[in-house]
């Protein structure tokens, strides 16, 4: 057994740089867009619960099928299940496995990308996310710069950190309601 | 609402209560019971944490990016500049300051090395401390070659092969530059390694700041700056700045101790490690030793010792020759 300092560096080493991957075949394999979100958390669930047996050798195909496996569960179990999702999803494997070392951003990458997340924030919501990362200040320092109330900023606080791990991950923000399809950049395995 | 957006919402108030300060043990404890209640709330906490975490580049953006938010600009950077034009006078006073002024012109990019450059090597296995005429240190490891040229303007170094750490004196008008390859890392005040293998360049700051610049043809293609705790690599147009972490830099640093620090490294990645600092060299044979992943902290120089200790915990087998030493399972 693995106690959780160990998955939770693997996690965030292995696992969460994939999820523009994850998303994508979700997004790929699934009619309904609103259940994007709640299946990658699925996935990310039964991923650190087996993990917790001892970590995979190979991270993304073990995500993989663990997502595939969860998809036709659901799919069953909705009774919504056709020859051809299933097909479709048997298939997969193929497609990943490949540009494991290019997962991780490099550092304009990234910096493009905090770039992008902050434009697509709303004005409040930017000013507060940059006081706290650039010049550090904590949520009452905030609300006194800015004049509002704590509850405010740490609400604006949350909306901001949600947005932008959303996309600093390339995993499609969950919170509007309905995302375009990530593009190949954001799937990561041809960056 | 979604059973995933719940989570999420509910892991982003404890994720900022948790920066906001230390939790209060009833806080703590509510914490603690929450994430233990479901693998699910955990990955929802560690994907923001480590998203959030992403987001830090903010602070690498520049002033220019804070569009909105003129009156940001002093306050971000008046808080680099006090500490370290305070350092910058306490070197002035300790260092020696004996430069006659040399040729001090030299377009940015396009050194020059000087007449007065000294150059200084190591063989396989070697180490070596240099104390440099401007009160700052180099440590070369296994087979490098540094060459140095200090003008009053600038105090340049060319790590031509291998791997160097630096502890700087801090001098405010004379930038300290390492050229390796198509980068050149210019130090902000800090202590840093730089190894250079053919085209590929590592950079491990432990202290302080630099700046990684990617050079074509004499001009600036583009700069990454890298602070203490960080680790860039770069090769071609691609430069990866790895998260932050002490604890990797601490041991891409072991070296200086002569010891060799792996964090569940793969056994081909460590016996090219080994190798560098040896003529007796590793040598993997067949797939499947080369999936084993070792963590540890091991001599540089004892590959055979290595060896036995991989034929004891894991029943490899190793036949010792004299010139290298096969791995096989």
């Amino acid at each position: 057994m693995l106690d959780d300092a160990e998955i939770r560096e693997w996690f965030r080493r292995e696992v969460l740089p994939l999820e523009g991957q994850l998303t994508h075949f979700i997004r790929h394999n699934w009619r309904v867009e609103d259940d994007v979100m709640d299946l990658r958390h699925d996935v990310y669930e039964l991923v650190i619960a087996g993990a917790r047996q001892g970590l995979p050798l190979a991270t993304r195909p073990y995500m993989f099928v663990i997502a595939r496996n969860h998809l036709i569960n659901r799919a069953k179990r909705a009774r919504i299940v056709s020859f051809e999702l299933v097909a479709d999803l048997e298939l997969v494997d193929s497609d990943f496995g490949l540009f494991d070392a290019e997962r991780h951003l490099g550092a304009r990458e990234a910096l493009r990308r905090v770039q992008e997340g902050l434009a697509k924030l709303t004005p409040r919501v930017r000013q507060i996310v940059q006081l706290r990362k650039i010049e550090g200040l904590n949520i009452r320092e905030t609300a006194e710069r800015l004049g509002i109330g704590s509850d405010a900023v740490r609400q604006q606080t949350s909306i901001g950190m949600r947005a932008l791990t959303d996309h600093m991950l390339g995993g499609g923000g969950g919170g509007t309601a309905r995302v375009a399809p990530p593009d190949r950049r954001e799937t990561g395995g041809d960056a | 609402m979604s059973r995933a957006r719940q989570t999420n919402l509910e892991a982003a108030d404890w994720l900022i209560a948790r920066q906001d300060g230390p939790l209060s043990p009833g806080e703590q404890s509510r914490f603690e019971t929450w994430m233990a209640e479901s693998d699910g709330n955990k990955a929802a906490y560690w994907r923001l944490e480590y998203g959030w975490e992403q987001a830090d580049r903010i602070g690498a953006l520049g002033p220019d990016t804070v569009d909105s938010e003129e009156e940001l600009r002093p306050a971000r950077w008046s808080r680099w500049w006090v500490p370290m034009a305070i350092a910058a006078s306490i070197a002035l006073v300790v260092g020696s300051w004996q430069f006659a002024t040399q040729r001090a012109s030299m377009t940015i990019g396009k050194p020059v090395p000087d007449t007065s450059a000294q150059s200084f090597t190591t063989p396989v296995g070697g180490k070596r401390l240099v104390g440099l005429e401007d009160g700052s240190r180099m440590q070369l490891n296994t087979q490098s070659k540094v060459r140095t040229a200090f003008t009053a303007a600038r105090r340049q170094v060319w790590l031509d092969q291998g791997e160097a750490f630096f502890e700087v004196a801090h001098r405010k008008d004379q930038p300290f530059i390492v050229y390796a390859g198509d980068r050149q890392i210019t130090v902000l005040g800090t202590k840093f390694s730089v190894w250079r293998d053919g085209g590929k360049v590592v950079v491990s700051v432990l202290e302080g700041r630099v700046r990684v610049d990617e050079m074509k043809d004499n001009r600036l293609m583009r700069s990454s700056i890298i602070v203490g705790g960080d680790i860039a690599m770069a090769e071609g147009a691609a430069t990866l700045v790895t998260a932050r972490s002490e604890d990797k830099v601490e041991s891409a640093l072991s070296w200086r101790t002569g010891m060799l620090t792996f964090d569940e490294k793969p056994l081909p990645a460590i016996a090219a490690e080994f190798n560098r600092y040896n003529e007796r060299k590793l040598v993997l044979v067949g797939p499947s030793v080369a999936a084993i992943r070792i963590t540890g902290t091991f001599p540089s120089d004892k590959p055979d010792a290595f060896a036995r200790l991989l034929r004891d915990a894991y029943g490899i087998a190793i036949d010792e020759r004299e010139t290298e030493i096969r791995v096989s399972r």
